[in-house]
């Protein structure tokens, strides 16, 4: 008996049939597949991408060198250098690069920061051509906040009430 | 401390009258020699008295020098106490207590009430250098909260009227002796 | 004392009569949180964070000023007492800023470690803070003062340990400051231990601000080099970077205490310009080499003129910061190699007692023993310019002991002397044989017919006796020569008056001296007229003599004698005649590239291991704290290359450990000898012109303290302490 099901159903091709059914199905159905680079997935405003420091919209910048990004970070990434300014004698940093071959993307140094300076953007097709270039330097950084400050922004702003 | 590069000329003796020296002197003596800090309040006190009522730094450090006693511990006293006055004060200066219990007794009403009667702020003085406000802590009267004290006279229980009594008594004084001067200079 | 029993927390204890709560609970180990106590300050009581509670006692009390009485039971960890701290806690946090992330406190603070033990989360207090302004108290010190929590150690400090009250509180109520004088800077040269009792980040160091936090340092013990006390201190570095130095408690040497020259000379070692590679100049331009040529040459040059002039011409001078393994390696290489002129005494003018009195130089009884002196008196000792910290101690016995002073200058002095004797410079030795002939006259039994003799016909006045009276009356009491003594002409008659005078009057006597290793240089024999450990040499030049008079080569260990030595313009004008002048320095900056022919790069202090000899005589060794900059190695083993170079034998030492073994078991086989001094010959009156030269000032005495850029900037830099002008001659 189970062998006589077995022929009727390969000899009808009832098993193609079901294969094709979910083709079909599947062939006016709307389209998932994205056309990176020309598209992108949707990401969360919790995104963690590349780095950026950000700036005050005075333009000073909100890293005060307290170094708790560096003490918490689990990869070692971040080096901090300080001292006071020249100009005003404030403490800022005189060296803050991170290094994106020990990066782990894991958000820590946004969260420890008490002054939302260092952030993680949506940023997260780079690449490198270039050894030395995974270093990102303070200026990187803070270009990366210029650039995207708006986004970053508004992410800050649409996470605010669950932090 | 003895400053060993101290000018001389800034010396307490060539700032002050030889009586107010004698007066120091005489409260440095009522203390054992080695005891140098008592006498300052005493010593600032005569002073504040033969300089218009107010202290300079020079003084303070003249006093400090002529005290043999650092520069700081006489800058403590003149500022710890509000009846030294580190600048220039009026004629009258009126010291409004507001601490704890007049506070609750409504101080802050009484230096509103002062400031616009006499359209000046705390701690400044009026253009005809009559009148100084001056708020000051405890003068040990809570009893009569709200208090204030004018030329060594406290005045309390104060209400808006009584204020206006005692300014209208010191500006009767203040035209009385401002009469008084005139009739001596037409003499 | 009698003794009462206590109950802390259930232990129970026994503590002294009139001793506080805390003082018993620190000895056991029971913690009570605190501000304004500090062990060694008096109490104030008015942070109020030591609230304790005591059974039958209706309220918490505070533990520093609660003394303790027999069958106390406390509880420091009862709802009682951490209520009361906690309400405590949340007074001080009202006016306290919340900036821990840039305040250099951060992560060593006290008020932020008790506040996660007992502050709250949320703040209840929604009024405005205040806000003070900031001081300028000088380069040293930086100052927050919103911060600051009034628990006035630092006023305290000022006024019981230094002796100078720099700092007050002003105002009264919300008003108080802490302040100077109307923002006079401060100018004490101890001034900076207020950074270390300051609980929270009001004052902290300015050289290191903000440079580092306190999870990154690195800690090395180590001993300060500035000095002849060896305090001890720990370095604390990261990343190979040098921070700052911090005291390590001693109780014998500096106790919790460290002078602002040990503190912060550490910065000579980057605002210098470093050293980096060997160097030889060659037709007067510097030209970088490798280690090898450059030793050769060196090795080459000094067989050459030892070879050709017998020894004579050859001598090598130690600097300040050498340490006894550098020295004794350098005057083991060059009395092999056939001299004897080795020196480290470059503004000493009187070398008549050489191969007299001890092995050592220094103190003959512990430190500690100044705090407890019932009479001290001072010979040409400017304590606080020379050893900041002992003028301390010397403060602390005029509590109820007397201090008296022959000083020939207008000495500054941070206890009330009682007799005070200011002789012109030329006839110190003069006015010091008064006192000894006043206390013979006291005293007659005690000395031998050779020293009576000599103080025939000097006569003394009530002064002298008074001097001499106060000394046998001491039931402890010392003689303290400072560095000028060292550097007088008639430096031997004063040594020899007063051991004899200590004889008299039964006292303790010793002498202070320039560097922080001279007890180390002489032990290790970097001395023309003793080897090693005593051991016996024919007599070489004396630096005086190689400075003066000029020799055809030089080597010179970490010594700047154009800047640090008395004949500095002749020393100048010879090392620039000199045919052949090795330097062995961690700088290139300064005179020297102007004389030498070969600049080796030896690591600066805390770059090197080695040990000190401080002025009683502790062997202290230490570790290096960080690596030195380029090619520069550690001057032992340079010295030891050296000396194989120079295919000398028994130089195969292969750490520093193993240099200063063997000189300690050569000290200990023989012990620290004393050769008796001479009864000096009868007394010259000097030339006034002779003596009454500047000291060297309290942040010139040696290369690295002269390159460190805050203390330069200090008001006591300007002025030599001792100058000139200062300097009796009328």
């Amino acid at each position: 008996m189970k062998q006589f099901k077995q022929f009727i159903n390969s000899f009808l091709l009832i098993e193609l049939l079901k294969g094709m059914k979910v083709t079909f199905a599947n062939m006016f159905r709307k389209k998932i597949t994205v056309q990176y680079p020309e598209e992108k997935t949707p990401q969360s405003p919790r995104f963690r991408g590349l780095h950026a420091l950000r700036t005050y919209p005075n333009g000073e910048e909100r890293c005060i060198a307290c170094k708790l990004c560096e003490a918490v970070c689990p990869a070692a990434a971040i080096t901090i250098e300080a001292g006071p300014r020249e100009d005003d004698g404030t403490r800022r940093t005189t060296k803050y690069e991170i290094d994106l071959f020990k990066c782990i993307f894991c958000g820590f140094c946004e969260e420890s920061c008490p002054v939302d300076s260092i952030v993680e953007t949506r940023v997260f097709d780079y690449h490198f051509e270039e050894r030395g270039l995974h270093i990102m330097t303070k200026d990187m950084l803070l270009e990366m906040g210029r650039i995207h400050e708006d986004q970053i922004a508004a992410d800050r702003e649409a996470d605010a009430k669950y932090r | 401390m003895t400053d060993f590069n101290y000018d001389q000329t800034l010396h307490l003796k060539n700032l002050l009258s030889p009586d107010a020296i004698a007066e120091i002197d005489g409260w440095i003596k009522k203390y054992p020699p080695e005891r140098k800090r008592p006498p300052i309040i005493a010593a600032l006190k005569v002073v504040q008295e033969h300089n218009g009522n107010y202290l300079t730094e020079e003084l303070m450090q003249a006093v400090a020098e002529y005290l043999d006693v650092p520069h700081i511990a006489v800058y403590e006293v003149a500022t710890f106490y509000s009846m030294f006055h580190l600048n220039e004060v009026g004629k009258h200066v009126i010291s409004v207590c507001n601490n704890i219990s007049c506070s609750l007794r409504g101080a802050d009403k009484v230096i509103e009430h002062l400031q616009n009667r006499l359209n000046i702020k705390v701690g400044e003085t009026t253009d005809d250098g009559v009148y100084t406000i001056k708020t000051v802590e405890c003068m040990a009267a809570c009893g009569g909260a709200p208090m204030l004290e004018v030329d060594k006279v406290y005045h309390e229980n104060l209400t808006e009227e009584k204020i206006d009594q005692i300014l209208s008594d010191i500006a009767a004084v203040e035209l009385n002796s401002k009469e008084m001067s005139n009739v001596e200079a037409k003499d | 004392m009698g003794k009462v029993h206590i109950e802390i927390d259930g232990q129970k204890l026994e503590a002294e009569v009139g001793s506080m709560i805390i003082e018993v609970a620190d000895k056991a180990d029971i913690y009570i949180p605190r501000f304004c106590y500090h062990k060694k300050l008096s109490v104030a009581a008015n942070c109020r964070m030591c609230m304790v509670d005591v059974a039958n006692l209706p309220k918490a009390v505070p533990a520093c000023a609660t003394p303790v009485a027999e069958g106390m039971v406390i509880d420091t960890r009862s709802q009682k007492a951490i209520n009361a701290q906690k309400a405590v806690m949340e007074f001080l946090l009202i006016n306290h800023p919340l900036d821990c992330p840039v305040c250099d406190q951060g992560g060593e603070c006290e008020l932020q470690d008790l506040s996660v033990g007992y502050g709250d989360d949320v703040s209840r207090f929604t009024e405005g803070k205040r806000v003070v302004k900031d001081k300028d108290i000088g380069p040293l010190i930086a100052t927050d003062m919103t911060r600051c929590i009034h628990c006035t150690r630092c006023v305290r400090f000022g006024q019981e340990i230094v002796g100078i009250r720099e700092f007050g509180a002003t105002g009264r109520g919300e008003h108080m400051e802490i302040g100077t004088y109307i923002e006079e800077t401060v100018e004490s040269e101890v001034s900076a231990n207020i950074i270390d009792l300051c609980p929270v980040g009001a004052l902290t160091a300015k050289p290191s601000q903000f440079k580092a936090r306190a999870w990154e340092l690195r800690q090395a013990p180590s001993i300060a080099a500035h000095d002849c006390l060896g305090s001890n201190i720990f370095v604390h570095h990261r990343r190979g970077e040098i921070i700052r130095v911090v005291p390590r408690e001693n109780e014998s040497i500096n106790e919790v205490w460290l002078s602002d020259r040990d503190r912060f000379s550490y910065q000579g070692l980057t605002e210098g310009a470093r050293l980096l590679n060997p160097r030889i100049k060659r037709n007067g331009e510097w030209e970088d080499c490798d280690w090898q040529t450059a030793l050769n040459l060196v090795a080459s040059e000094m067989k050459r003129i030892i070879g050709a002039s017998n020894g004579n011409d050859f001598g090598i001078l130690m600097g300040n910061n050498a340490t006894t393994e550098e020295s004794y390696l350098a005057q083991r290489m060059l009395r092999k190699a056939g001299s004897n002129n080795i020196d480290f005494r470059t503004r000493r003018r009187d070398y008549t007692g050489d191969g007299r009195g001890s092995v050592r130089s220094g103190m003959n009884f512990p430190m500690e023993n100044l705090d407890t002196m019932d009479a001290t008196l001072l010979i040409g000792a400017d304590l606080r310019h020379e050893q900041p910290l002992t003028a301390l101690r010397v403060r602390k016995s005029t509590g109820y002991g007397k201090a008296m002073a022959i000083n020939p200058f207008d000495g500054e002095y941070n206890f009330r002397l009682s007799n005070e004797l200011q002789p012109k410079s030329n006839m110190l030795a003069q006015e010091f044989a008064c006192v000894l002939a006043a206390a013979d006259a006291l005293r007659p039994e005690s000395l031998n017919a050779e020293a009576k003799e000599w103080l025939d016909g000097i006569e003394f006045n009530d002064e002298h006796k008074e001097i001499a009276q106060n000394l046998i009356d001491g039931e402890a009491s010392c003689i303290l020569m400072g560095v000028y003594v060292q550097e007088h002409p008639q430096a031997e008659t004063i040594n020899w008056l007063a051991e004899t005078l200590a004889s008299v009057t039964d006292s303790d006597w010793g002498y202070m001296t320039q560097g922080c290793n001279a007890a180390g240089n002489k032990i290790a024999g970097a001395v023309p007229c003793q080897s090693a450990a005593g051991g016996k040499s024919e007599q070489g030049k004396t630096a005086k003599e190689m400075l003066t008079e000029g020799l055809k080569g030089y080597m010179l260990v970490n010594c700047e004698p154009d800047v640090e030595s008395i004949w500095a313009e002749q020393a100048l004008q010879n090392l620039k005649d000199a045919e052949f002048v090795v330097a062995l320095t961690s700088f290139a900056d300064g005179r020297v590239p102007d004389y030498a022919n070969v600049m080796l790069p030896i690591a600066g202090c805390y770059e090197t291991s080695g040990t000190y000899i401080n002025v009683e005589g502790k062997w202290q060794s230490f570790a290096a704290a960080v690596k030195a900059p380029g090619e520069a190695r550690p001057g032992w083993k340079v010295l030891r290359v050296l000396a194989n170079l120079l295919d000398l034998s028994g130089f195969e030492y292969e750490s520093s450990l193993q240099v200063i073994n063997e000189l300690r078991e050569k000290f200990d086989a023989v012990g620290d000898v004393r050769v008796a001094r001479k009864v000096p010959p009868p007394m010259m009156v000097v030339n006034e012109q002779e003596t009454n030269r500047e000291c060297l000032g309290l942040y010139m005495v040696d290369p690295l303290v002269r390159r460190a850029g805050a203390l330069q900037k200090t008001p006591k830099a300007s002025t030599h302490p001792i100058s000139i002008s200062r300097v009796k001659t009328r």
